[in-house]
Order: structure tokens, then sequence, then C-alpha cells
């Protein structure tokens, strides 16, 4: 019966703390994190796409790199690379065409969620192998439903593993003809 | 010995009430413990800023006037709900005595914040913000804010996010109805 009663109260509780309606803006501030990327193993002398995973904090969206405004900030990733490895181009998604209660009639194009860039990378052929770090910041400006927030930065970091390119395929040497004497 | 299941459920319901009670009295103290100006009462602070003309303006310069102080930047996509907004509103009020301050709190050029405020046909003065001027107004860490300040210069709400017009336009009604104490 006790237990009976501590159930009914917990419930009760519970669910008039999770009832009440949206934090107004403000409460709570916006974040956009880089998961922890997997080293990546990229090969000598030739292109290597590494991907980078970011979550935008829940009840937030960020521009997204094509946003649908000039005036709007677009989210942007620059990164320094490492001596002798070559910076190729860095691959966005494309945006969400989403709609807020404060442009209904407007369609919005963001990141909110999970996001992924590539970014194309190239040693050169004369690299030695080994890990390489590259740092770079991603530019980002987040909005809630009401209110929006200053442009942030977020520091990225992520490290790449160089690797000799396998050897190519021997080919069998073209045989002489065997000569019968 | 057995227990009257009426008296099991009133008595649950008295402390899940007391809980929640509890709860929400200690969000309100949160919500409440923004810093900054507080609602009602308290003189706005008062701040001198270039004008997008580059006038210097204080703020006390429209005592007496009935002032909607909104803070906002170009990249704020509900700014730009408001402003047309702001517009109408400045026509229609101004003449009881209203008058619209746009704050742009921007790192945007001055040539950029005008040509958006021409875009946006602004007819209201816009000044470019500063730092110390947010702070004095509780940090300003998002956008848009409003604060709606009284013929006194005496705050009486502020509100922070996108509102709907009707909102603004009870808020300004109230500022608007306020009368000039003589010192």
């Amino acid at each position: 019966m006790l237990s009976t009663l501590i159930k009914t109260i917990l419930g009760i509780s519970l669910l008039s703390v999770l009832l009440p309606a949206q934090e107004p803006p403000g409460k709570k501030i916006p974040s956009v994190t880089l998961s922890p990327p997997p080293l990546a193993s990229v090969t000598r002398g030739k292109p290597n796409t590494v991907e980078l995973q970011f979550h935008v904090s829940s009840g937030f969206h960020v521009n997204s790199n094509k946003p649908s405004a000039e005036y709007l900030i677009p989210t942007v990733l620059k990164l320094d690379a490492p001596t002798d490895i070559v910076l190729g181009r860095i691959t966005y998604p494309e945006g969400e065409q989403m709609s807020f209660a404060f442009a209904p009639d407007e369609k919005l194009s963001v990141y909110s969620g999970e996001f992924d860039l590539a970014v194309m990378v190239r040693p050169l052929a004369s690299v030695l192998p080994g890990n390489y770090e590259f740092h770079g910041q991603l530019k980002y400006q987040a909005c809630d439903n009401a209110a929006c927030y200053p442009p942030k930065q977020l520091p990225v970091r992520f490290v790449v593993k160089v690797v000799k390119a396998p050897p190519a395929p021997k080919k069998n040497p073209a045989q002489s003809p065997h000569i019968h004497n | 010995m057995k227990r009257d299941p009426v008296v099991i459920i009133v008595v649950a319901m008295v402390v899940s009430l007391m809980l929640v009670f509890g709860f929400n009295m200690t969000r309100k103290t949160r919500n409440n413990s923004v810093p900054g100006p507080q609602t009602k009462g308290d003189t706005a602070p008062d701040f001198t800023l270039q004008s997008l003309e580059g006038k210097s303006t204080r703020l006390s310069d429209f005592r007496g006037q009935a002032v909607l102080l909104n803070f906002w930047a170009t990249w704020c996509a509900p700014c730009k709900i408001e402003m047309p907004w702001f517009v109408e509103l400045q026509k229609q009020y101004g003449p009881q005595g209203l008058q619209i301050v746009g704050v742009a709190m921007d790192d945007a050029s001055t040539k950029d914040i005008a040509d958006f405020a021409k875009e946006m046909g602004v007819n209201y003065p816009v000044l470019l913000g500063k730092e110390s001027v947010g702070d004095a107004y509780g940090g300003v860490q998002f956008l848009p804010e409003n604060f709606y300040i009284d013929r006194n210069g005496k705050l009486t709400a502020r509100a922070f996010g996108l509102k709907s017009r009707s909102e603004i336009e009870d808020d300004i009604r109230a500022i608007i109805a306020s009368k000039v104490t003589p010192k």
C-alpha cells in the first residue's frame, strides 16, 4: 500500500514537472559540439575524405551554409592544415527547409540535431607517415523559436593518420619465349 | 492495519501538489534572477550612443515620451519580423508620444546596418549599440529584447524574444498612458 502511495506521488510530480510549456528564450544557451571524430587514416598522395559530425543542442537551430537570406549568418568551417597536407573542399549538407513561429510564411535553411561536414584532405606523397593535427573553428549563429543568439565560434580539432599508399599490385613480368635449341 | 484507499489518494495528491508548488517556486525564483533592470519602476539605465547619421543620442533625451527600446541585429530573423510592426506602430502611436528607439547590437558596418534599416523602411532612430549598454540592460544575450519605458524614464515591462504584435501593442498602450510626474 505504501509503495502505491509513493509511486502515485512520484508519478504525479514527474508529470507536472515535465508538462509545463516551453521555457522562455534565454533560459537555455544554444551550443554546437563536435562529436569526437574517430582517427581517420588518410593515404598520402591521394585525396581522402574526413567526416566531422556536429551536434546542435536540442531546441535550437543554426543557419545552414547557404541560408535563405543574405542577412543571415551561414555556418562555416575554417581549418588550418598541417604543412604538406593540402586542404581541399569542405562539403556542407543541404539545410532543412523549416519555418518557425516567428516567420510561419518563410522557409529558413537550417541545421538542427546532427549534421556532418566532409573535409577533403590530400597529404603530399612526400609526407612522413604519422599523426597530423588539424585546427580550426566552426562559425555559427543559433536561434530558437523566438530569439536569436550572437554568432559564436566553436574550436575544432581533429587528427588524421597519414599512411603509405598500399603497394601497387605486381604484374607478372612478360615471359620471354623459351628458345629450345 | 488496513488503510482507506481514499485517504491514500488524498495524501498522494496533497504531497504531489506540495512538490510541484515547491519546484515551480524554485524555477520562478531562478527566472527572475536575470541580471539588469527589473521590470517595474526601475529607472531605465541612461546611455549615449551614435545614431546611424553620426549624431550622439542620449536615452534621456526622450524623457517625457513613451519609449520602446528595441535591441536587434541584422542577423536576427525574429527581429526582422518585428520591424515592420514597429514602423506601423511608430506611425500610429507617434502622435500620442511613442518613440521607438532601435539599438543595433551588430558587428556589421554602419553602412550595412543603415542599408538594412532603409530596406525595412525604419522610421525611428537606430543607434549603434555597445556591449556596455547591453550589460546595463542585463547582458542582452539574445535578440530581440524590448524594454518599455514610461514618460518618466521608468521601466514598465521587458520582453525577451519575439512576442505577438498584440502583446507589443498592449505594452505600448501602457507606456503611452503614463503621465509625466512633476519633480
